[in-house]
Formats: C-alpha cells, structure tokens, sequence
C-alpha cells in the first residue's frame, strides 16, 4: 500500500534552487532511503515531507492525503501531516523524562491517561527502555537517546516514519546493530519509512529502495543490489562501493563492448553511458575494487602489472597496481612481493563512461 | 546523464537568479501568523502613539487640549531663534563627545586588563566594574554632589589640607568627566565580549614572533576589537544625547544646560507648561538620536561579522601581568573604582546618617536616623518607595512576561512584520526617558479611553516598559534563540501545533533565563528616573523621580536617605540576579 507519494518538488533558496523535481513514492512495511553526498538536497526533500520546508512547486500526499499542493496552494503544517520524525540529534525535550518524551505525541491525540501509560510501557519494553521511563535524556547514552526518539515518532502509530541521519552519531560498532534493528522493527511493524543518508553501507544495508541524490536531483532509484552493481552513470558508479577510476581513450565500439586504453595498456569493457560512446573519445572507466583479482602467476586473460607495494589492513592486504598511466587498488588474502604480477579484471566489470565536460 | 545535463541546469539556474525568476512562495500555514501579526501591531501603536503624539504636538501653535490651538510652526520658530536652545545643542554635543573621549579608552583598557590578562581578583571585578550602569546617574550625580561638590565631605578634607578645593564639579568638564568614569562600563561590556571572543593563538602567534605583550596588544589586539570599540563610542554618545541626571544635578545649578534639561527647564520658564516648545526639542533630540541608533545597529551587524571570524571555542589564553604589572593593572582599575564607585556611594551612605556637617564639624557628633524617620513621616516618600518596588518586581515580571509575548511573535518570524518588529524597537532606543514619559503623559491625556488609568501606576508601567523594550527583548530573544530549532521542530512532527510548541517546549525550556530577564529588568526599573517626571503624581510617586523633584526644593536631607534606599535595593536586585544566574555580561 502506498502510503507516500512525492511528486515533481521543486525548492528555491533565494535564487538557488535546491531540489530540482524529486518524485518517488514509498510503500507500507518498505523502507526508502535517500542517499546523496552533503548537498544533494536529501535533508532538505525529508524536510518538505515533513512540512518543516516549504517547495515552491511540487505534490505530497501521505496516507491517501494531500499535505502539499503548489498548484492550489495547499501547505499543510507539519503537525497535521500525521508522520513522525527521527533527528540526527534526536531532538529529545530536555526537561521531560522518557516517559513524557513519548507520550507527548499521545496526550496531543487526546488518547486518555490510562491508555497512553499503556502504550508507553509497551512501545518502551519492546526497545528494551522500559526501566529507564522515569529518567531525563541527559542521563541517558547516546544509543538509548536514538532509540527513545524512535519510540517518540513511532508510538502514535504515525503513516510514514522519517528518518534524517539516525545512525550517524552513534559509534561505529552501534551503528551496525542499530541499522540491523531499526530494518526490523520497521518491517515488523509493517509501518512506511523514509530514512536520509550519506553513508553507502547504512542504505544497502537498511534500504528497500534508494533513491540516489545529486544536486537536488534523483539520478537513480533501485533496490540496494541494482542500484550497486548497474549504476546508470558515472555519479552513480563513483559514489557506492571502494572503485578505481580510469582515464583513459576509447579505441574501438563494438554495440556494448569497448575496448579503452592509455599510454601502453587496454582492457575490454562494457560501455554504460547512456547516450552511448564512439572510438576515440575521452573516457572515464569505473572498476569496483573487488572486482580486480590479483596473481602472481600468468594467468589466462590477465593483464600484466607491476605491483608497487602490497599494503597491511588486518583482514586483507591491499595491493597497488601499476601498468604506465593505468593505476588501481585491488585486495587479496595474501602478501605479494613487489614485481610483475597479472591482474584480471573482468569485461563487465569495466564501465566505461564518457569523460564528461568539465 | 549526471555530467551531461549540469551544464544547462548551471545556465537555467544562473538565468533564474538574474532575472529571480522562480515561483512565488507558497503560504506558510500554522505558523502562528494572526498572533505576531497582531502583537507586532499592539507593540507599534504602543511605540508609535506617542512618537506621534510628539510630533503632532511640535506642529501646534498651544497645547494639544487647548482650544486656542491651532496648526502652525511657531514653535519651531521660537526654539529655532533661542540662543539657549543652541547653547544646549552645543553643549550637548561638547558633553557627548567628551564622554565618549574618557569612556572610551577607559573601557577599552579594563575589558583587556580584566579578559586577556592574568590579572586578580578578576570574578570579583567582573561584576564591580559594571556597578556604575546599575545605579541610576541621578543617585550617582547626587553622590558626587555630596563627597566632591563644593561643600562635599572630600571636599572640605582636601580643602582643610590645601586651602583650596582644585576642582570644580559644578563645571561642563566636571560633568564631562564624572559621566565619562561612570559610562565605562557601557563599552567594557562590549569591548570585553569581542575580547573573549578572540582567539589567542593570534596573540600569541604575535609573541612568538617577538613581539612584547604591549605591542601585541597594540598591533593584534586593538585593531582586532576595533569594530566593537567604535560600536561602543557609538553607543555612548547616544547615552551623552539622552543622559538628564547628570547634567540635571550638576550643570543647572551654574545655568549649563543640554537638550534634556533645556526640555526640562522649558516648563518653569514660562510658568504655564509649553507643551508644543518641549515637543519641538523632543523632535529635534529624536532627529539626532535616530540615526545613531540606525548607524550603531549596522556597526553592531559589522562588529559580529568580524566576530565570528574567531571561530567558536576560541582558547583564550591569558597574558602574564607579572608582579609590578600586576600592581600598576589593579591601581589602574582601583583608583577607577574609587573614583566611579566608591566617591559616589560612600558619599550618600555618609550623608543618609548625618544631619549638619561643614567646616570644623565632627560627622561623628552628628550620627543620625533622622533622616529616614523624618521620610517615613512624608506619605509621598513612603509611597514612592512602596510604588518603586511594586513597580520593578511585580512590574518588572509582567514587563518580562509582555517581552515573552513580543519575543514569541518575532521567534522564527520570517514574514514582513519581523521587518516592522525590528526598527520598531529602535525607536525607543532614541528617546530619552524624559521624553517617553512626557509622551505617555500626552498619551494618557489625550485617549479619552485611557485617561482614568494616569493617576494610577499602569501608566507608568506602560512608560517602564516602553523604555526598556530594547533591552529586554534582547534578552528574551537571545534566550529564546538559544532553543535548539530540532526540539521545535520535533514537537511539530509529533504533532503540536506552534502554540502548544511554546507552551509545552519553548517557555519550559527557557524558564530560567526568564528569571535571570526578570531580575535585570527589575534593576532597570528600579533605577529609572526621568520616565516618571512627568507621569507620576499624587499617588504614583517613584524614588527616582521624586529625587529630581525634591532637587528642586534642595531638601538634601531627603534625597540622600532616598539615594541610599535605592542604592541598597539596586544591590539588591544584583544579587538576586547574579543568585538566579542571569547573563549580566550580554
């Protein structure tokens, strides 16, 4: 069931505009992540859902609702757009306890006394809180702090849950749990939820659906598998996963297949730029660090590169590899010795894009 | 696709900036905006009314309830061909500036002493050095009048070792001087922010380049603050223009007169009042004032600008005194203190216990409550201090509370009337206090509505809070600021509506400051004087006002134990705001 609707907004910040016609639509028990680099406009499209920023054009509906409407100048303010809202700081009230933090949404409702103590214990019980009810924010950790704002936003059952950066003040260990649990608490509760990000591995990871963002503009939307491994253009390649990127010139076009190379070196490739390339162009290749598999035996296929260092990470090591103006990343379970090593790098892990403008 | 269309997004993006061609903005619904309309619409015709009443009345050839009234420019006429309307324009301004002249450098000076050095004792200065502007200039002029005027007891001490007397305070460099000393912590308070403000690494990337602790601070330092040292002398030649204690006190017994007192005078010179004459000076004084505070609110735009190029959290490192600087800094701020403090309120507590005192009299003979008992006798002086206190504490809450309501109305306010709010609360930056309480008295006179309420206190507490809107919505709004805009916002997504958001989140959160506003604007009530010379009357007497009255008649008896009341329950409104943590240093 679709429960949001965001079509064609567009804002302007005095004579800058800022979202460029954002449309997507969320459904009930899915999670829609918007991810984009800072300045992508993200923040600021959750905002308008929210009602806290006002577009110049553009519609939203929520639950079946219009809240916004720039042709009839429909602006529904946000407190009557039944969502419920998760700040990257938490914005939880300082001089209220757990318990009046969450039960303000409730006592607003007009939900009696009686029920509403109900409700509290069980939404806090559920996020394992219910001992901490009579506390004040101040005296509670940060991973706890989240968790109370997200039993605020979520207690009075609202139609979409937004999320602006949950995770990203909390460390490193807890933002893998949280963005475990955050994924399962939505699907359970079967509720709709939008979730902002500038971090790749919290949107695969947590996201049904993401939007990507740049320069307020959804330049690709996908599932976390699709959107990762088909990117439909150079943004969208660069910005997920740990890449190596090619300068290099396209020496022949056969349909999808390329061939691209440099100053003594070429590798086949898949072209993936729309509009399509021709021979002797600029070009730019992405290759995805992983996808470079390194042996210091000749192998069929295997390009041959000099290994200028083989670097420790703990659980792997990473090699750097060079052949003339062609340098890459690439990983393996063991130390190389610096020399000749032969790298394959398969066809359809080389996209190959257009060198752009600029 | 992304590379591809930047480029013509950039173009059309650059197109609609140039031509601001983009779509109207769509309305902003729920927030509030009935309430700051109407708010900011009371507050302006609050403001205004008697901005216009002023000026109305300039324009009249009587009074404005005279029936021989009539249009015309004859007042203008009149104070325009009188030499001493001219005589105390100049003087105005030889007194203002000369202020600035001594304040100034003075302030300056202690700001760098008491925030960039080591020095002393320096929580203890801190709140010493801003005494001065607490007390009212009436008491203080009273003060001096009593140690250092020509019968003062200093006097009379230097005079028994010397013969002679070698100053004169009774004199315009007297005035100058005395008002100048007391008028220093108007730009420490300033000058010391932007200090604190300023990161030391500059400093001391100064001193390791080696350069001496008085070359920094003349090369780094100086020129680092200068933004708010011009904010300050800025500030203070607009206090020189408004300032009526102390010319009042100590310029009218030798005939020196300026704008205020010229107003002032104007009703004794003639016998009957002269209405239209004292509005004719009241728009001329307008007319100065306005644009200064014009020019100090884009200094003061200019001066945080510079501000912020410090950066937060600036680590401020202290210079080292060391020991002889440590002596010549603290002589340097003693012997101001003496001066500006001490003279003044030693001198009234002094004379509050003594009945005689002259040559070859021994004070301790003449130790007295006399003094008090004989004002307890006087309804008017028991009244007028019951009427003080009432007025600042109760007053000053319900001042508090009508600020919060102002405050709200401009919180977050995006629209045209946060425009209007902002220059309607200069405006009563550039009256003098004499002025406001003349144009509520004209007010109260003239709406047939309100004229039931001039013989009681509301319309005092109406002229009070007028006089102190720009200080205390300062404060409120800077209280107010400080909530996070997320904890609003939260409350909104949840489901408040923009009154229950400040109901519920906004006041609860900012409730200790409102408590810290409430005890500062009790202290500015407290030592108002010259907004109820005009308003008050039997039964609405204040001390402050009484003490300008009372000068006339020299019951000096009177006024010093009214002084040494107001001292003490100045004293104890500081405490009180210190005990309840306001921000006296804003």
């Amino acid at each position: 069931m679709t429960e949001l609707v965001v079509s064609n907004v567009q804002k302007w910040l005095g004579g800058l505009q800022i979202l460029k016609g954002a449309s997507f639509t969320a459904q009930r028990g899915s999670i829609v992540a918007l991810l984009g680099a800072s300045g992508s406009g993200k923040t600021t499209l959750l905002r308008c859902v929210a009602g806290l920023e006002q577009p110049e054009i553009g519609q939203i509906v929520i639950g079946g609702k219009t809240v916004l409407d720039g042709e009839t100048k429909i602006a529904l303010p946000p407190e009557q757009r039944n969502i419920g809202l998760v700040f990257q700081s938490y914005a939880l009230w300082p001089h209220r306890t757990v318990k009046e933090n969450v039960g303000y949404g409730l006592k607003l409702r007009g939900v009696t006394p009686a029920d509403i103590e109900k409700r509290i214990q069980a939404i806090l019980d559920r996020m394992g809180l219910g001992h901490l009810a009579d506390r004040f924010p101040s005296q509670l950790s940060g991973g706890q702090q989240q968790r109370v704002a997200i039993c605020r936003a979520l207690v009075y059952e609202p139609r979409v849950l937004l999320l602006d950066e949950p995770l990203s003040n909390l460390d490193a260990k807890l933002r893998e749990e949280a963005r475990y649990w955050i994924r399962k608490l939505i699907l359970d509760l079967e509720i709709c939820a939008i979730l902002v990000t500038h971090d790749q591995s919290e949107a695969l990871a947590a996201a049904d659906n993401i939007l990507l963002l740049q320069d307020g503009r959804i330049v690709q939307q996908g599932g976390p598998q699709e959107i990762y491994s088909n990117p439909n253009s150079f943004y969208s390649a660069d910005f997920l996963g740990a890449n190596n990127i090619v300068k290099a010139k396209v020496k022949s076009v056969d349909g999808k297949s390329a061939i691209i190379g440099g100053e003594n070196w070429s590798l086949d490739g898949t072209v993936r730029e729309a509009s399509g390339l021709a021979a002797s162009e600029d070009a730019r290749a992405v290759i995805r660090v992983e996808q470079i598999s390194v042996s210091d035996q000749p192998q069929a296929g295997g390009l041959e590169m000099n290994l200028d260092d083989s670097i420790y990470l703990g659980d792997r090591w990473e090699y750097r590899l060079r052949r003339g103006d062609f340098v890459a990343k690439a990983h393996g379970a063991k130390q190389l010795s610096t020399g000749t090593v032969w790298a394959r790098i398969p066809s359809e892990s080389v996209w190959v894009f257009s060198a752009g403008q600029r | 696709m992304s590379t591809h269309t930047q480029a013509p997004a950039a173009l059309v993006l650059a197109k609609a900036a140039a031509e601001k061609k983009y779509p109207a903005r769509m309305p902003r619904h729920g927030n509030a905006s009935l309430y700051r309309r109407v708010v900011i619409g009371l507050l302006t015709i609050a403001v205004l009314a008697p901005v216009g009443l002023i000026v109305y009345q300039s324009f009249l050839t009587a009074a404005f309830f005279s029936p021989r009234a009539q249009f015309g420019l004859d007042a203008y006429k009149y104070v325009f061909t009188d030499r001493n309307f001219y005589k105390a324009l100049g003087t105005t301004a030889i007194f203002s500036f000369g202020m600035v002249a001594i304040a100034v450098p003075l302030g300056g000076l202690l700001a760098f002493l008491i925030t960039r050095t080591d020095i002393r004792g320096r929580r203890l200065l801190e709140i010493l050095v801003l005494v001065p502007m607490f007390i009212s200039s009436i008491v203080l002029a009273f003060g001096y009048t009593v140690s250092v005027g020509p019968t003062g007891f200093v006097s009379l001490f230097v005079r028994g070792i010397l013969g002679f007397v070698p100053w004169n305070i009774y004199s315009l460099p007297g005035m100058i001087l005395i008002a100048g000393l007391s008028h220093v912590p108007h730009v420490y308070l300033y000058v010391s922010s932007a200090m604190r403000n300023l990161p030391s690494d500059l400093e001391e990337a100064a001193r390791t380049t080696g350069a001496s602790i008085w070359q920094v601070s003349r090369d780094v330092t100086l020129p680092m603050v200068l933004p708010a040292l011009i904010f300050a002398a800025a500030l203070n030649i607009l206090l020189g223009f408004e300032t009526f204690g102390i010319p009042l006190v100590l310029g009218d017994p030798n005939g020196i007169m300026v704008l205020t007192t010229y107003i002032y005078k104007l009703t004794t010179l003639f016998g009957t009042p002269t209405y239209q004459l004292m509005a004719v000076v009241a728009v001329v004084l307008i007319l100065i004032t306005l644009p200064l505070v014009w020019m100090q609110r884009k200094l003061l735009r200019n001066a945080r600008k510079y501000a912020a190029m410090g950066g937060k959290g600036a680590r401020v490192a202290t210079l080292k005194l060391g020991g002889s600087g440590q002596a010549i800094a603290l002589s340097i701020i003693g012997f101001w203190l003496f001066v500006s403090v001490a003279l003044p309120i030693g001198g009234i507590a002094v004379r509050a216990f003594v009945d005689a005192w002259g040559e070859g009299v021994n004070l301790l003979d003449h130790l007295t409550f006399a003094n008090f008992d004989r004002m307890l006798e006087v309804p008017s002086l028991v009244r007028g201090i019951v009427n003080t206190v009432l007025l600042s504490v109760v007053g000053g809450a319900v001042a508090v509370g009508i600020y919060l309501i102002v405050g709200l109305a401009g919180h977050r306010n995006w629209g045209l009337s946060n425009t209007v709010l902002d220059y309607i609360v200069l405006l009563p930056r550039a009256l003098p206090g004499l002025v406001i309480g003349l144009a509520f008295f004209w007010v109260f006179l003239f709406v047939p509505l309100l004229t039931p309420l001039r013989p009681t206190l509301v319309s005092l507490f109406i002229a009070y809070v007028v006089v102190g809107l720009s200080y205390g919505l300062r404060l409120l709004q800077g209280t107010l600021i400080q909530v996070a805009p997320e904890l609003e916002e939260s409350a909104r997504t949840t489901g408040a509506t923009i009154g229950r958001t400040w109901k519920d989140v906004v006041i609860p959160i900012v409730r200790p400051g409102l408590a810290g506003a409430w005890a500062l604007i009790m202290i500015i009530f407290l030592r108002e004087y010259a907004t109820g010379v005009y308003l008050m009357g039997a039964g609405t007497e204040v001390i402050g006002s009484l003490m300008v009255s009372l000068l006339q008649t020299g019951a000096m008896n009177t006024i010093a134990a009214l002084s040494l009341i107001s001292i003490v329950l100045t004293g104890a409104g500081l405490a009180l705001a210190l005990r309840l943590g306001a921000k006296i240093h804003d």
